[in-house]
């Protein structure tokens, strides 16, 4: 093979790897968003009511009275340790998340498909989502050690998946314009 | 992409054939929303279990139903467009890989419907009322019934956990040929 295909072949394999991410990460901002609309300040857990456990659910659910009983500590774990600003951030970061993981799929998409394809669009996908995985990290670090423990590395591992992908994309986009020239 | 020179027999130039837009459109529809209630499930299912005071999972659960009742309609459009352009090939000797790839997808359509077959059954059983996407009500054809409930439960918890073992087996199968450079996963991204 030349080494333009070789080149070209490296932006498909790419691709096929980014949609893979890019799929589960959009699932996961979807998770994080709709966790945020339902765990709001004021419900029920935040207003310390005692957990209801009916025998027939926890039956049908395979749950012990304990267990269920700290479903409600759960949420008020999230409740408890978010600080004022921190709810109105992460919608707003998941949303752009999801934005972003889109548009993550599209130029995947295009790695994958595109004959000879720069990787321009992809180059600035990854460093977007590279951008809001820093802003989510340092939004993390900034509450207390319950919620740091929950989201410091999911974050972390997403920042190097997509530093991984970043500079994938940069070497596959160096090696054509070499084949190119 | 210039095709690999493995992809020289005519069993494969067959397989590496584009799909029609609206199958390739339909797959990828399919993967996020499956992904997504994947991971919404396993959160909103830490919940605290629903009661008058406690209704932190109606959303999610809603959510969770329209999505499933949406990836249900859209599978089985998958089905059926996907029998009417394979008709024509069937009739073709095909490979031991072929034949597998092809239970393979077959599994996954089935679990599919399955999962979301039992899901909504075992909703109907529980007694919550299904409108779906906040504005078709969907009437109810049938009485509370817990123990019908707990067994679709059961069904669509088992379904769903073999989907995932299949879908993985799917994903490790597309990275294979896509390392390989074999030109067979070009057809889920140079649709016709």
């Amino acid at each position: 093979m030349s080494s333009t295909g070789t080149a070209k072949n490296n932006f498909a394999w790419l691709g096929v790897v980014a949609v893979l991410f890019g799929v589960l990460l959009l699932a996961s901002h979807s998770t994080e968003l709709l966790k945020q609309i339902v765990l709001s300040p004021g419900s029920s857990a935040d207003m310390n009511i005692a957990a209801q456990c009916r025998e027939d659910e926890l039956e049908e659910e395979q749950l012990s009275l304990q267990e269920c009983q700290l479903m409600v500590s759960n949420v008020q774990i999230v409740l408890a340790s978010s600080p004022e600003w921190f709810r109105s951030f992460q919608i707003s970061l998941s949303s752009i998340g999801i934005a972003a993981a889109l548009f993550s799929l599209v130029a995947a998409y295009s790695l994958a498909s595109t004959v000879g394809g720069k990787g321009s669009m992809a180059l600035l996908s990854f460093g977007m989502l590279l951008l809001l995985d820093v802003a989510g990290f340092i939004a993390a670090v900034n509450t207390g050690p319950l919620l740091r423990a929950q989201y410091l590395w999911p974050l972390l591992l997403w920042f190097f998946i997509h530093l991984c992908m970043l500079i994938a994309v940069i070497i596959a986009k160096n090696n054509t314009n070499a084949a190119e020239v | 992409m210039q095709k690999n020179s493995r992809n020289s027999s005519a069993d494969q130039e067959d397989e590496t054939q584009a799909m029609p837009r609206i199958i390739v459109l339909m797959h990828w529809l399919l993967a996020t929303t499956v992904f997504f209630l994947f991971a919404s499930s396993w959160w909103m299912l830490s919940l605290p279990l629903p009661s008058e005071d406690f209704t932190y999972r109606e959303l999610p659960f809603q959510l969770h139903k329209n999505i499933g009742i949406s990836l249900f309609l859209i599978a089985v459009l998958m089905v059926s467009v996907r029998m009417v352009t394979t008709l024509g090939q069937a009739s073709v000797a095909q490979s031991w890989m072929q034949r597998l790839v092809f239970l393979e997808h077959l599994l996954i359509y089935f679990l599919l419907l399955v999962c979301c077959l039992s899901g909504y059954i075992s909703s109907s059983y529980s007694g919550w009322q299904t409108t779906l996407w906040w504005l078709i009500e969907i009437p109810a054809w049938t009485a509370e019934n817990d123990e019908l409930n707990i067994v679709f439960s059961d069904i669509h918890m088992w379904t769903c956990w073999a989907l995932l073992v299949v879908l993985i087996l799917h994903i490790a199968a597309a990275l294979y040929h896509a390392f390989n450079n074999d030109g067979m996963i070009e057809k889920m991204f140079r649709p016709n």
